[in-house]
Formats: structure tokens, sequence, C-alpha cells
């Protein structure tokens, strides 16, 4: 967990001082880019949406309050630029592209590499791996996906599961292959 | 009860939505039920993936945080003063935090800005029929 920004950094990058706000983008970029990456599925959506994301935050840093850590308060900026990004532009068709992780990579689970499970969320549609992602990868309650998709409870909820079973079926698929 | 009806709640039951009655019928039928058993597996074991995957930081591409930094230079300072249609948007984004969402039918929400939204263009409709209605009253008693 990336320490938080100290309050005297935030009066500094709210001021328009560049140095603070790189600092805050230097240290976040990572968890925003993975969000939206995860959301969106391709890199070149990735990044324009989290650049938004960064933008937002830059433009919303007088409205933050320390009820929240400033990471949390930052991903929920994320995930919102997103899902909003995905509803605007919809989705680019692009090859499947597994960016660099920053550690060592993931133990997933027997015979589940990250290339599989990024490959086998690709080619969900994106209604059902939008949700799904929100609810598997990051513990969202079903009602927060719907009002982030705008989409009824009982839909999003059909959507998980389906999403689930597609990817159940492609990693066992890739197993016995 | 066959599988079928088992299977259809393995989802609620890794989500946590069933009741504790619900609960005690599933891990019984799982107790001699292989099948449902292995695929509570699979499932339980997609979500593991997901949430290790979930872990990963992924690495944006080279240059993305001096795009990011070039954009923001284009902004007005944070705190400074905004454009209009910048006030009107940040008015309206907190008051969607302030006030929330209502529930609809069918599981859908709306937010609550919205609805006082198509409530003041509502009355602003009511209000010109009615204008209209009284002036074409006017234009008939002066014939």
């Amino acid at each position: 967990m990336l320490p938080d920004p100290t309050p005297a950094d935030l009066e500094r990058a709210t001021a328009g001082d560049v140095d603070a706000f790189r600092t805050i983008v230097e240290r976040y970029q990572r968890m925003v880019y993975s969000v939206a990456y995860n959301v969106l599925g391709n890199q070149t959506d990735a990044e324009d949406a989290a650049q938004e994301a960064f933008l937002r935050c830059y433009r919303k840093l007088p409205q933050y309050r320390a009820e929240a850590t400033f990471s949390t308060w930052l991903f929920r900026l994320a995930l919102t630029a997103s899902v909003d990004y995905r509803r605007r532009e919809g989705r680019r068709p692009e090859p499947v592209e597994v960016p660099e992780t920053a550690g060592d990579d993931p133990a997933l689970g027997d015979g589940i590499s990250s290339s599989t499970l990024v490959a086998a969320l690709h080619d969900l549609p994106d209604d059902y791996r939008v949700p799904t992602v929100l609810r598997d990868i990051y513990g969202l309650p079903y009602q927060e996906i719907a009002d982030l998709t705008a989409r009824p409870l009982g839909t999003v909820k059909v959507m998980v599961h389906r999403g689930r079973a597609s990817l159940r079926l492609r990693l066992q698929a890739e197993r016995e292959a | 009860m066959d599988c079928s009806y088992f299977c259809s709640r393995l989802n609620q039951f890794v989500d946590g939505e069933l009741g504790y009655l619900e609960v005690a019928e599933l891990q019984g039928h799982l107790s001699f039920c292989p099948d449902c058993a292995a695929e509570l597996a699979r499932i339980s074991e997609v979500r593991a993936a997901m949430a290790a995957w979930g872990e990963a930081e992924l690495a944006p591409p080279p240059g993305f945080a001096e795009r990011v930094l070039a954009r923001a230079a284009l902004d007005p300072v944070p705190g400074s003063r905004r454009p209009f249609g910048r006030v009107v948007s940040d008015t309206l984004d907190q008051l969607d935090e302030a006030l929330g969402r209502v529930p609809l039918p069918g599981g859908r929400t709306v937010p609550v800005k919205n609805v006082i939204g198509y409530g003041i263009a509502a009355a602003a409709l009511a209000a010109e029929l009615q204008r209209r209605r009284l002036r074409r009253l006017r234009e008939l008693k002066s014939l």
C-alpha cells in the first residue's frame, strides 16, 4: 500500500505546484492505469482513461476531504473515469497485449497464467467483462456496479454470472489444450 | 431437487447472498455431489485468479506521467476562478454526491439531481401551457 500524500503535498498541488502534482502522478500511475486497463481491456483506451482520471483528480483536489484515504478517493475516480470512458467511446478492437507488471507475475492458480486470464477477459463481451471485473477483481457490491454502469441490479448479477461461466469454460479449455 | 437447482445457486453462494438455511441446504448437497462440488471449485478458482490479477500493478506506457502533466498544465490552477461551464459541472457533481440516487422499479437508480431537473422541466412546460391557455382565453373573450 502506497503512503498517502501529506496534507502539505496536497495543498501545494491544489495551489498549482506542478512538482507536487507530479509526485502524486508518479506515485499512483500504476494503480490508476491498472484499473483503467482491467475495465477497458486494451492499452490505448486505458491510457486515455487513466489520463482522464488524473485530470479529474487535479480539478477536484480542492474537493478532496480526508474522510477517505487519498488512494481510495483516487481509485474511485479511476473507476468512474474508466466506466464513463467506455460508455462514451465504446471499445476499440485491439489485439491482446499484456502490459508489464510492476513486480513478479502474480500467482493466479494452477495452470492459469496472466496472459491466459487477460486473453480470456479480452474475449468477453463488454457487457459481461466490465461488471465481472468490477465484482471479482475489485470486489465492488452489486448495487454499486449497477449505479456505475447504469444497469438494473438483476441484469448486473446475470452478467457477472455469465461472465464467470464464460471465463471458467475458456480457462478450462486452455488448460485441456 | 436436481443439480440444476443447486448449480444456479453457486454464484449466489460465493457472493455471500444466500441465507443460513439455503447455505446449509447447498452444503448438504455439495457433500455428496462431486459434480456440483467441482463446479464450485472451478468458480472459486476463477474468482481467486481474478482477485490475484487485481493485485498486480501494471506499468503504463513510457512517458505517461509527462503526458498527464502536460495536459494538466493546460488547465487552470485547481483552486482558481473557474469558467462558468466548469462551475455548473462541479456544482452538479457535488449535488450528485450530496443527494445520492433514487431507486426505480426493476433495480435501476437515477441521480436525485436528474429527478429535480425533470421536475423543473415539467413545471416550466406546465407554466408555458397555462400561459398559452390564458392568452387563448383572453383572445376569445376579446372577440
